[in-house]
């Protein structure tokens, strides 16, 4: 089993502790007035959403309350691409989308990036061995994860230029083939009509030439074209094209008259109404591959004969098939197949810096430089810099029967043995802190540890100014060692309602826990993941005093300036202390 | 661990650096310490590897080759048996290597090995990691235990990066940037540390 680590985490206010509780508490009556008598349960399903890494966790000074990642608002920065790191202006991000349009790309196959290398290429053919190329030999470029290996070359794409990959890449089909631009898809479209006079010869002409050339010619981005463009001439010149499809014009898919005639379902009228029977067949299905119909290739053999010859590694999983980019160039969804031969480079996704809100004052909590590569920020009101971090330490004190074996984290807990945790205060702030702790005598859950928290109220000392520490940081490190050990060497005993040890900014105080047994009663189910760790719920309630500023808005004006405010907070936090012993 | 060597296990310069006697530094006339970095026992610096083609650049300004081959920062912190090795490549037709550099609060892991073109501030790199050629971590960046960085990758500020092939899988919080700091640990090594706070 993983060894655990201590670990604190704390619950953000954001979520409404009336609803945390146990299922099974519904018992109970009312949780309005016992709000604050309901002992927090982090092994509540819902708690899992609630509690933060002290570092997760911001703080709003206006409000005077911690926000967490999940209730703050974020606005975006900066975008830009977290491989060359080149900011993206928001403009660009409407039009190219969210991906970098440069030259960056991930490996299709392991995610790795992809870099531009040049291939050798055979003497050149028969074209180039016109004196003038001679000299220069013409080199193409293709993309190779320096991971894993794949190259574009494996997919049939090659580019001719070094630079400008994601622009050429668009252009390019699987297979080298180059995709159809607007104007060669006109001018297809134009041979196509020119052999036919009328709209239906030459929509069997179109048929007979798409089967002749395989049919698979057919792109999304084509088809697409030729579908609006069909719509289009439809829409504007309804009466032209009347031919015998009246069966599917009753139901009037995409007839301007279908509109009135769902509404006409649902404001009660009747279902054929004359007006729309008038209009109907006035728009006609499209009947051929240039108007835009696509035949479904529900012949799929070969593709299960190809499945049937390959391995599984050959076939792309779902989130390979996920990352892939929207391709326009590729046929319909009918020919993709779902093969690793057949996936493309994947553009790196932009990453953003995004500055932070607090939901309820609006003001910025949390503002990076729009810089990329600037790290800085220019507001940053991190929650660490407002309450006391929590680190725990396994004690052990020498026993009875000869001095304790070194603590070593990570260690099973004993059941029904009584251990000792070290819990250190760290005070941030430059003022004094009164802390109260409260903490449920057993742990909630199926199997109830006992805990006692030997001293649930101290002071702690204010922080000082860095450079204080850093002069008289010897001085004090000797200083502190000294009031310990003056205390405590003589009877290394852990007294209530003392504290174990204090610094300049810090104190130590010392958790009794009896670990429950994990012994299952008959009729219990089994161990739920988990379940072993002994985490502690606890209630850290802090205060302290700050000086009126005359920027505070709650000081009115006739208040004394020498007055100082009393400011609280409260909290619950979780102790994950470490994982009890089986059996 | 209870047996001290008699001539202490570091060497600690006048710059604040302590390096181990059992360290392997290689070329060390080409290896740069910022002062106050910790090299731990069994660490290997290939400061050998250095760029056997000038650029163009650098060789006409100045008469006398700039060699260097690895750059470390303040405050770093290279882990037992951990390996630093400038990367490279083929530059116009002959191979050759670059310097790696690395910038302050770096810590590496143990047994991990660095092959990246550069390491920016405040980057934590896990036990068991290789950095691949060339790769560009920038500031703030957290490698967890055993990724392998593929070569040329880049990583951008504020990642916390796993996996094999390495991918970002989360964002360093706000509050998590003082973790990077490495001055404490720098306190507890050397050849008489302070016991650890009891």
């Amino acid at each position: 089993m993983a060894p655990l680590n201590p670990y604190t985490y704390i619950q953000c206010p954001c979520s409404d502790s009336a609803s945390l509780g146990r299922p099974t508490d519904l018992t109970s009556p009312t949780s309005a007035d016992g709000d604050e008598d309901n002992t927090f349960d982090p092994r509540a399903p819902r708690a899992n959403f609630s509690l933060y890494p002290l570092e997760y966790l911001l703080y709003c000074e206006d409000c005077h309350q911690i926000r967490c990642p999940r209730c703050i608002a974020e606005e975006i920065a900066t975008y830009y691409c977290p491989s060359c790191l080149f900011e993206v202006p928001s403009s660009n991000l409407k039009s190219e989308g969210n991906r970098c349009t440069r030259s960056c790309f991930q490996c299709p196959i392991c995610i790795g990036p992809l870099s531009v290398t040049s291939i050798e290429t055979p003497p050149p053919s028969s074209t180039l061995l016109s004196p003038d190329h001679a000299a220069t030999p013409h080199s193409t470029y293709s993309l190779i994860c320096s991971y894993c290996n794949w190259s574009s070359t494996e997919i049939g794409i090659q580019f001719d230029k070094p630079n400008g990959i994601h622009a050429q890449l668009a252009k390019l089909r699987n297979g080298g083939a180059s995709r159809l631009t607007a104007k060669e898809r006109k001018e297809r479209r134009k041979e196509l009509s020119h052999r036919g006079g009328e709209a239906a010869v030459a929509a069997a002409a179109a048929v007979a030439a798409n089967e002749s050339s395989g049919g698979q010619d057919v792109d999304l981005e084509t088809q697409f074209a030729n579908l609006k463009l069909f719509c289009n001439s439809q829409l504007a010149d309804p009466s032209a094209a009347d031919n015998g499809f009246s069966s599917l014009g009753d139901l009037g898919f995409s007839s301007p008259s279908s509109l009135s005639r769902i509404m006409n379902l649902y404001t009660g009228g009747k279902l054929h109404d004359p007006r729309a029977k008038s209009k109907l067949g006035a728009m006609r299905e499209a009947l051929a591959a240039d108007e835009g119909l696509l035949e479904s290739n529900l012949n799929e053999s070969s593709l299960i004969t190809r499945l049937h010859q390959s391995d599984f590694l050959d076939t792309a999983s779902s989130t390979q098939i996920c990352s892939q980019p929207p391709n326009l160039g590729e046929p319909h969804l009918h020919g993709a197949s779902r093969f690793n031969s057949s996936l493309r480079p994947v553009p790196y996704l932009l990453r953003t810096k995004r500055s932070k809100r607090c939901p309820v004052c609006r003001h910025i909590i949390s503002k990076p430089e729009a810089k990329v590569q600037t790290t800085r920020f220019r507001i940053r009101l991190v929650a660490g810099s407002y309450i006391p971090s929590i680190s725990i330490r396994r004690l052990n004190l020498p026993g009875p029967n000869g001095p304790a074996a070194p603590a070593i984290l990570g260690d099973l807990l004993d059941p029904l043995k009584p251990v000792h945790f070290l819990l250190t205060f760290k005070n941030p702030i430059f003022e004094s802190l009164k802390v109260t702790l409260g903490a449920p005598a057993t742990t909630p859950g199926r199997f109830p540890s006992k805990v006692t928290v030997l001293c649930p109220q101290f002071d702690i000392d204010a922080n000082t100014d860095v450079w204080d520490e850093a002069l008289k940081d010897n001085d004090r490190e000797s200083s502190s060692r000294s009031r310990r050990r003056a205390g405590t060497e003589s009877q290394f005993q852990v007294e209530v309602g003392k504290i174990w040890e204090r610094g300049r900014n810090w104190v130590s105080i010392v958790v009794e826990v009896v670990p429950a047994s994990l012994k299952l009663e008959a009729g219990q189910d089994v161990l739920k993941e988990d379940e072993d760790v002994l985490e502690i719920p606890m209630f850290v309630r802090i205060e302290w005093e700050v000086e009126n500023g005359g920027d505070d808005a709650t000081s009115g004006p006739g208040r004394d300036k020498d007055q100082k405010e009393k400011r609280e907070l409260a909290y619950w936090c979780v102790l994950g202390l470490g994982r009890i012993k089986q059996g | 661990m209870s047996r001290r060597p008699p001539r202490g296990e570091y060497i600690e310069t006048d710059t604040g650096n302590k390096v181990a006697r059992k360290a392997t530094l290689v070329g060390t006339q080409n290896i740069m310490l910022g002062g106050k970095t910790v090299i731990q026992p069994e660490v290997m610096i290939r400061g050998d590897l250095i760029r056997s083609i000038q650029s163009s650049s650098s060789s006409s300004s100045s008469a006398t080759p700039n060699n260097t081959a690895v750059a470390i920062g303040r405050y770093c912190f290279l882990s037992r048996a951990s390996c630093l090795r400038p990367p490279g490549r083929l530059y116009k037709g002959a191979f050759t290597y670059m310097p790696l550099r690395i910038g302050d609060h770096v810590f590496v892991g143990p047994s991990s090995v660095i092959q990246a073109a550069s390491i920016g501030n405040h980057v934590h790199i896990g036990a068991r990691v290789v950095v691949g050629e060339f790769a560009i971590i920038k500031d703030y960046v957290r490698v967890l235990d055993e990724t392998v960085i593929p070569p040329n990758m880049v990583i951008p500020s504020f990642s916390i990066v796993a996996g094999q092939p390495a991918r970002v899988i989360g964002e360093v919080p706000e509050g998590g940037h003082e973790a990077f700091e490495l001055r404490e640990l720098y306190k507890t090594v050397g050849n008489n540390p302070p016991p650890a706070a009891a």
